[in-house]
């Protein structure tokens, strides 16, 4: 197990850069997430820390080792591929003793070491036959022996679960959390789901557009996102966001579109007048008779809770209900914002301006 | 009912048609052939008689061919000899020179890797028969005529480009990430190439090696120009020079070509499977 460390590290393909100058720490035995839209650099970042694609400027240190020219197989990381990229002539036995096979490992060493693995991930009953005799979450599960077998300092996984179905994605992914538990080797893991993301990860790092956005646990994400791309990327339904001015006269509030009045908790007097953003998680809106009147759109029930769309200020905001309303298309509700969770950005940056 | 009915009666229907075409296809084909077998068991004075079944039929002939009794089959082993290890050397070389080349190109993305495609490509602008006069005098330079290796270089020459362009289309549809997860476990080019690489086109490396070897099994034209001596030449060759004669011996001429002709026949027969999904392999993205 080691630490990685990003410092600066630029990608260009040719005269277009991708990343421009990346900073990410990870410790040892952490499981980080890269997430971000498609596009943003977390996968090419991801090659560059397996050695598939050269860095182009800055260094990259796996423990104490700056691995920029160091050819892929040594680095001693595994990488677990979205397409699970098994071999398919080879049996899962072979498929996981490969590596150590090219090493020249012991026989007896190999046999052992698959052993472990297959029963780790209960593969045991699978080991003699063909990747396309298996489905896809055992498919995955073999790509994950390959790795766990060669006991790397890292594991790197790319989108390891976007080619499953919907259920098998969540049963995999506790398993994927699971199995760091137990064996507490550094993982970089990359995906394009916040919610995997925020599921699985220690640490994420959010980017976009070849750039770091923020990055914290998954709970500072949410609950402090740094600017309006994170607030926006993280948590779903995604946070409403609404244009206006911040109003300060005594008591803060909010002027949103079309005139309406929307809570604030402080701000600082300076800032009177300033044009910002308003942002507030569909979960933080209460009915209220003081709140701000709105008229629905759709009505999205879940079961569990209960999406509402509806126009606040001639804008479309989402609100989530866990407890159940009698909602028509049509109605005229009153929405009221938790003042104490309300994000405010500033409009020409998107930067964070509330604390 | 009704509708399953009709649905029967029009696949039976589609079916009729096709047997309409294959059927005149299949004896337009096979006629030819028939009439090789009628002579090689007909007798030599009842060869000519024009019937669909000869009246003493017999396997004299083969016994003859076998047994080179006769003029034109003195060196009927050494020449079938001959025409085996030119095709197997043909199919061999081939194989070794366009796996080569498709895995650079395709694979380890070497630099000049199209302009090497689209060289192979123009090959194919210029008819063989064309070339077979320079092929000549280039092979009479190096001194290689009788040789039976100028054959075989003529023939990798011809097989090598389009070899090449089917591997490489083949070898374009394995996905990138076998190759990266092949090099994240440790493999050298080397290693990647023997371990993943070859195993996964065999397919396609057999239905090339079929092609290379049949193209140089069936060579007339080059065979006839670069080899000459009765022990060099390959038994293609030797059927046309029965011709020579003023009283050929046709009996024993179709006699040698029937034998001739089986084992490309047990060969097409034995990897038909590979061979269709082969030759069309990357003519559509799957």
């Amino acid at each position: 197990m080691a630490s990685v460390a990003i410092r600066g590290a630029r990608k260009s393909f040719g005269t277009t850069a991708v990343i421009h100058g990346v900073d990410v720490a990870i410790a040892d035995g952490e499981f980080v997430v890269l997430v971000g839209p498609s596009g943003c650099g977390k996968s090419t970042l991801l090659r560059m820390i397996a050695g598939l694609e050269n860095i182009t400027g800055g260094e990259i240190k796996i423990g104490d080792r700056v691995v920029n020219h160091v050819p892929p197989k040594e680095r001693d990381v595994a990488m677990v591929f979205q397409n699970y990229a098994l071999y398919p002539h080879m049996t899962v036995a072979q498929n996981m003793a490969f590596s150590m096979k090219l090493r020249g490992a012991p026989q007896a060493e190999i046999n052992e070491r698959v052993k472990r693995a297959s029963e780790i991930l209960g593969l045991g009953p699978y080991l003699e036959r063909f990747p396309r005799q298996l489905s896809g979450g055992q498919r995955q599960r073999v790509a994950m022996g390959r790795a766990i077998v060669r006991d790397p300092q890292v594991f790197l996984f790319d989108e390891p679960l976007s080619n499953l179905d919907a259920k098998l994605r969540v049963q995999m992914r506790t398993e994927i959390k699971e199995l760091h538990q137990r064996l507490r080797t550094t993982t970089v893991y990359v995906t394009h789901d916040q919610i995997e993301a925020m599921t699985m990860a220690d640490k994420i790092v959010v980017m976009h557009d070849g750039l770091v956005e923020q990055i914290g646990t998954p709970l500072e994400l949410y609950d402090k996102p740094a600017n309006q791309f994170v607030a926006g990327f993280i948590g779903s339904p995604a946070m409403n966001f609404l244009k206006g001015k911040v109003k300060v006269n005594g008591s803060a509030t909010f002027e949103g579109p079309n005139g309406v009045k929307l809570p604030l908790s402080q701000a600082p007097s300076s800032s009177d007048g300033r044009p910002a953003v308003y942002g507030i998680r569909p979960e933080h809106f209460t009915i209220a008779d003081d709140g701000a009147e709105a008229e629905i759109v759709v009505v999205e029930p879940t079961g569990s809770e209960t999406q509402v769309f509806a126009k606040l200020g001639g804008e479309e905001v989402v609100a989530v209900f866990r407890e159940r309303h009698q909602f028509n298309p049509g109605d005229k509700i009153r929405l009221k914002p938790d003042q104490r969770v309300v994000h405010l950005f500033d409009e020409a940056t998107g930067k964070r301006l509330t604390a | 009912m009704r509708e399953s009915h009709i649905a029967l009666l029009r696949a039976a229907s589609t079916e009729a048609k096709l047997l309409l075409i294959g059927i005149p296809v299949l004896v337009w084909t096979l006629l030819p052939i028939y009439h090789m077998f009628l002579f090689a068991i007909s007798p030599k004075d009842s060869a000519f008689s024009g019937k669909l079944w000869p009246d003493h039929p017999t396997l004299r002939n083969f016994g003859i061919v076998f047994r080179q009794e006769h003029y034109f089959l003195h060196h009927f082993w050494e020449q079938l000899w001959n025409s085996l290890f030119i095709a197997l050397a043909t199919g061999a070389l081939t194989l070794t020179i366009a796996t080569g080349a498709a895995f650079a190109i395709s694979r380890l993305k070497v630099k000049g890797g199209r302009t090497v495609m689209n060289l192979a490509l123009f090959t194919y602008f210029i008819p063989a028969a064309f070339l077979a006069v320079p092929m000549y005098r280039t092979m009479g330079v190096y001194g290689l005529l009788n040789s039976q290796w100028s054959l075989i270089i003529a023939m990798v020459t011809i097989a090598t480009p389009y070899a090449i362009w089917v591997l490489k289309q083949t070898s374009d549809n394995l996905p990138v990430e076998l190759d990266e997860a092949a090099v994240m476990d440790g493999a050298s080019p080397m290693q990647l190439f023997r371990l993943v690489y070859l195993p996964l086109i065999a397919p396609a490396l057999v239905a090339i090696g079929t092609y290379a070897i049949l193209l140089a099994w069936n060579e007339y034209l080059y065979a006839f120009l670069l080899l000459s001596k009765d022990t060099a030449i390959t038994l293609p060759v030797a059927l046309g020079n029965f011709l020579s004669a003023d009283d050929s011996p046709w009996e024993l001429l179709m006699t040698t070509g029937f034998v001739y002709a089986l084992p490309p026949a047990a060969i097409y027969y034995a990897f038909r499977r590979y061979m269709v999904s082969g030759l069309t392999a990357g003519a559509v993205k799957s």
